[in-house]
Formats: structure tokens, sequence, C-alpha cells
């Protein structure tokens, strides 16, 4: 298990333990797990998944940040953060995200995506 | 002999006054509460972005790679102070003690050679630096929110980086008074450019153990950092600052409604005592008003 911990700039949004975390780094997607080397990446907008054995627990929209990895711990530093069990493709557009993007066509373009048909389900 | 009348209006003034000011108070008790929580649970955010930025700077051996937003530039000729105030008043000392650090901080600046420019947040600030002769750059006034408060800090951020740019400024700080408790607030400095590593320094072992990948590659990575620290920084100032300017209103309330109480004691105690004297005196003259009949 790592624990994983998802931090905006006013707060710290959840922290727990999990089998696998993947997460959509800036040169493409990873999957944090126990032991990974320790790592530091930026982070596009896209979707995070907590999962366990192959199957998604919790599904997330992240607009970007940052993600530190180390033994056990992997901390996200998130923008904006949306859970996916939150919005569906009629409600999305009311999200505060949604409304905090505002002007940034590519990351509401993959907010939309990740809303209608996430990578990972 | 006082007039009865008068000290009962007195006393009905100071009434309404500690009335007011005790109001003042709790509204300030409760505020409080809510800007050290909002104060507390982003230091979380702001520390893991000071540690990733040191273990980035730190990992890179040559300090001449780094670029010179972080490392500021050398001779630097002009120093930018950013000033946090309050919106408003009756908060004691809060305001005059950063004033007068500030005057100090720059005529320091000048004994060294720099020019200073300041930048204020909060109406205090701005009327109090309007009188003076510096150059002020921006001025940023009602953050009564904390929404307000997180656009403003991105403003401040989008300003200095622009300035630094344009070779206006070489050196940023930035003061605001530090939430240490309740009953006490301190000024402090803290350095924007060049980078600042006290906050970090605690981490520094820590981050020697762990050797990082980075992706994309480091110059990547700071260019999405450095605006971001810069924006966390300023950010947390600004939350620090208004946690402490709500605990300083707090106290000094806190002391106006003791005082107010004191004084409205005083006041009835010496009404009491006229009001007996004048029976007194009545009383003596009808008595020797009927002996000399």
């Amino acid at each position: 298990m790592i624990n994983l911990k998802v931090v905006s700039p006013q707060k710290v949004i959840f922290e727990k333990e999990v089998e696998m975390a993947v997460l959509p780094g800036a040169e493409g997607d990873f999957a944090a797990m126990p032991n990974h080397s320790p790592f530091i990446s930026s982070l596009r907008p896209g979707q995070m998944a907590i999962m366990s054995s192959n199957k998604v627990d919790e599904s997330f929209f992240v607009s970007g940040g940052l993600v530190m990895l180390k033994e056990k711990v992997c901390e996200v530093l998130v923008d904006q953060i949306e859970p996916l069990s939150d919005v569906n493709s009629s409600n999305y557009q009311q999200s505060k995200t949604y409304q905090e993007l505002e002007g940034n066509e590519t990351a509401l373009g993959t907010f939309e995506q990740v809303v209608n048909n996430p990578p990972y389900k | 002999m006082p007039n009865l009348k008068e000290l009962k209006n007195r006393i009905s003034s100071v009434k309404s006054t500690r009335k007011i000011t005790s109001a003042m108070k709790m509204v300030a008790a409760s505020k409080l509460r809510r800007a050290q929580e909002l104060a507390e649970s982003s230091r979380v955010y702001a520390d893991s972005l000071s540690f990733i930025l040191s273990s980035l700077a730190g990992n890179t051996k040559n300090s001449a790679d780094l670029p010179e937003i972080l490392t500021g530039r050398e001779n630097s000729k002009i120093s930018l102070l950013i000033i946090n105030s309050s919106d408003r008043g009756l908060c004691g000392g809060f305001n005059s003690n950063l004033f007068r650090n500030a005057k100090k901080w720059i005529s320091d600046q000048h004994g060294q050679g720099k020019s200073v420019k300041i930048m204020t947040v909060g109406k205090k600030a701005s009327s109090f630096y309007k009188k003076t002769d510096l150059d002020i750059v921006a001025s940023f006034e009602d953050l009564n929110s904390n929404d307000r408060q997180l656009q403003v800090s991105e403003e401040i951020k989008i300003k200095i980086m622009e300035l630094f740019e344009n070779n206006e400024i070489d050196e940023v700080s930035i003061l605001f008074n530090k939430f240490v408790s309740a009953i006490s607030q301190e000024p402090k400095y803290q350095s924007l450019i060049p980078l600042s590593n006290d906050e970090t320094s605690e981490d520094e072992s820590e981050s020697n153990n762990a050797i990082f990948e980075f992706e994309p590659d480091k110059n990547e990575l700071l260019e999405y950092l450095v605006p971001r620290n810069f924006l966390t920084q300023i950010y947390r100032s600004v939350l620090e600052s208004s946690a402490s300017e709500h605990a300083a209103r707090m106290t000094s309330m806190d002391n106006a409604t003791r005082n107010a109480g004191d004084m409205i004691d005083r006041l009835t105690l010496t009404y009491n005592r006229t009001r007996q004297a004048f029976i007194t005196k009545e009383l003596i003259e009808i008595i020797s008003g009927a002996e000399a009949v």
C-alpha cells in the first residue's frame, strides 16, 4: 500500500492508503505504487484513478499540478480537482473546476473528454 | 460640582461604546478561527512545494545553471518590498508596528546603496505610503474573502514577474505580521527573489537522501514551479497577515472593553456621590430654611 496525499493550495483534500494510483504525468500516464524510485513530475490535465486489483475504485479529474513520489508516499499537489462521481456529461459545466478553468481551452477539452469517456474505467 | 445630567449622558455613551467593542471582539474571534484554519491548511501545500523546489535546486550542482529569478541578480540595485497591512483599523499596533519596521528596512536598503520600491496590500498601507515620497508600484485593497485573497496573490505574482523581467526590480521581499499566537504577532520578512532557504532548511537532510528523477526535465519543471512557488508564498503571507489582523483586533478590542468597564465603574461612583451630595445639600437648605422661619 502507498500513502496517497492529495493537496490543493487551500487544503488537504484527502489522504489515504491505496494499492495503486494512476496519474496523468506531463510525459505520459504513470502508476504510483510502493517502492517506486523517487520521482518528481508535473501533471497535465487528465484523469487520476485510484485502483485496486485492476479495478478503478475512485476517479478524479485534475487540471494540472505536481507529484512527488517517494518510497511509500505519493504527494499530489493539484491546481483543481473534481471527483468524477460528482459530475456527468450534463452537469460538468456547472462544476467549480469548469468555471475556474474558463479560458483554458485545452484543459476544458480534456475535462469534457475525461467526463464523457475516462481512459480508466 | 459635576452636572448630574452630563454624567448620566457620559455613562450611557461609554456603555454603548463598550457594546460596540465587545461585539467587535466577538466578531474578530470568530473570524480569527476561520483565518487560522485557512492559514494552517494552506501550509501543507506550501511546505511540499518548497521541499520540491529545494530538492530540485539542490540537485543542480552549479548554481549558475539556475534561472536568475531563483538566485537573484548579482549587484542588485532595486529592491521591492510588499507590505501586507489590513483594510480596516481598530486593531491595536498591527499596522503601525509594520510601518515602523518597514521604515527601518528601507533605510537599511538605502544604506546598502539600493533603491526601494513598494507594493502595498490593504487600505491602511496604501493610504500611509501615499503620503511618503516612496515609489509605489501597485496597491491592492479589499481582501475581504478567501477567493479575493487568492486572486490578489495571483495579481501580485504576475506583477512581480513582469517587473523582474523588465529589469525594474532585482530583489523582492515580503513583509507581513506572522501569526505566533492569538496574543502575539511579529513582523517578518520573507525573501522571494532570491529564494530564501530558511523555511526548507530542516528538510535538507531528508532531501539529500533521496535522489529524485525529474520529468519533464529540470528547466521545464522550474518554469512551472517558480511562479507556483511565488503564488503560494504570497498567498501564505496574506493568510498569515489576515489571521494576525483578527488576533490583533481581538486583543485590542478585549482591552477596550475592559477599559470601558473600568470607566463605567468610575463614572457610576462619581455619579452616585454627586447625587448623594446633591440630596444632602437640598436637605440642609430645607432644614436651615425651616429654622429661619
